[in-house]
């Protein structure tokens, strides 16, 4: 036999006689459950948030506000599907879809700060159609032939792909005034 | 590079505006009016929306400089003759990096505005015909 061969026998004997297999499996078993529960922990799930990527225009006050909602400052003139109720954002569209180039701008009055925002209507398309948080609301919005301020075009004309899915509601700016047709 | 110096003097703009409390600038006229389309630098969309860069050509003629205003996207944009004329001013001298020489007036817009434009892509076709390269 090898002197390595030797050395090992007696380590491995060595670590037999200190050891019990039952303490192993129960110490290796709560390391497993530990790690696995370790991301339930606050501590963990903060630095988890710290890592999103913020939207630009999540900094203005009132951007609290639930984006899920018809309700939503943001959604005073959207027609179509809340694309934050379609895993994307009140301002990216989800995973998969195409932010519509050409969309419609209008102002929308932010609660919070009693300000108006230049907010742009775009449409995101190249996915079915989300389903969820239809919203229709008309604030400023005008009839088809002033169609620079209406909100029944599919904007996914200016895109790759005529498919529909969610409609996101951008910040583009503070507004010195209401857009004329509010 | 553009789209940089585009967006700084729309932040200048807009900062201004909120200071002084008054009439929205050109710049952020653009932003409601013109740049749903256009987007915001004036790039347009290719195959879809003209870009707003090559216009200087349109300022070479009577016509040419006309039809600027009675396009329906201008003359139909919800604003008062100032306030048009001073975008129009804006958009040739930002976007297409030539100032109406001279700059438009209300007086021009409001009579041009009032002439409807029934058929834009011949009139443009008819504009550019008759423009000296």
């Amino acid at each position: 036999m090898s002197d390595f061969d030797v050395r090992i026998e007696r380590a491995v004997r060595a670590l037999a006689r200190r050891t019990g297999r039952r303490t192993f499996l129960a110490r290796f078993g709560a390391l497993l459950v530990g790690a696995a529960g370790l991301p339930l922990l606050p501590v963990a799930r903060g630095s988890a948030e710290d890592t999103r990527v913020p939207t630009p225009d999540e900094n203005i006050p009132g951007a609290q506000g639930d984006p899920t909602s018809c309700d939503y400052w943001r959604h005073c003139a959207i027609d179509g599907f809340a694309c934050a109720c379609c895993g994307g954002s009140p301002s990216a569209c989800p995973p998969g879809a195409e932010k519509s180039p050409v969309g419609w701008i209008g102002t929308c009055r932010n609660p919070a700060d009693g300000k108006d925002y230049i907010i742009s209507y775009n449409d995101c398309c190249g996915k079915n159609w989300c389903g969820r948080c239809g919203c229709n609301r008309n604030e400023g919005e005008r009839p088809d032939y002033h169609w620079v301020r209406n909100n029944d075009i599919n904007w996914c004309v200016s895109a790759k792909t005529l498919v529909y899915h969610c409609s996101v509601a951008i910040v583009v700016g503070q507004a010195t005034e209401p857009q004329p047709e509010r | 590079m553009r789209i940089r110096r585009a967006s700084a003097a729309l932040g200048a703009a807009l900062a201004f505006g909120a200071a002084a409390a008054a009439v929205p600038g050109p710049a952020e006229d653009y932003v409601l009016h013109c740049s749903a389309c256009h987007q915001r630098d004036g790039a347009g969309v290719p195959g879809v929306v003209p870009p707003l860069s090559g216009l200087a050509p349109f300022l070479a003629t009577p016509a040419g400089r006309a039809y600027l205003v009675r396009v329906p996207g201008v003359a139909q944009a919800a604003l008062d003759d100032e306030r048009l004329a001073a975008l129009l001013n804006w958009v040739m001298s930002a976007m297409s990096g030539t100032a109406p020489d001279p700059a438009y007036g209300a007086g021009e817009v409001h009579a041009l505005r009032a002439d409807p434009m029934r058929d834009a892509p011949a009139q443009r076709k008819a504009v550019l015909e008759h423009t000296p390269h």
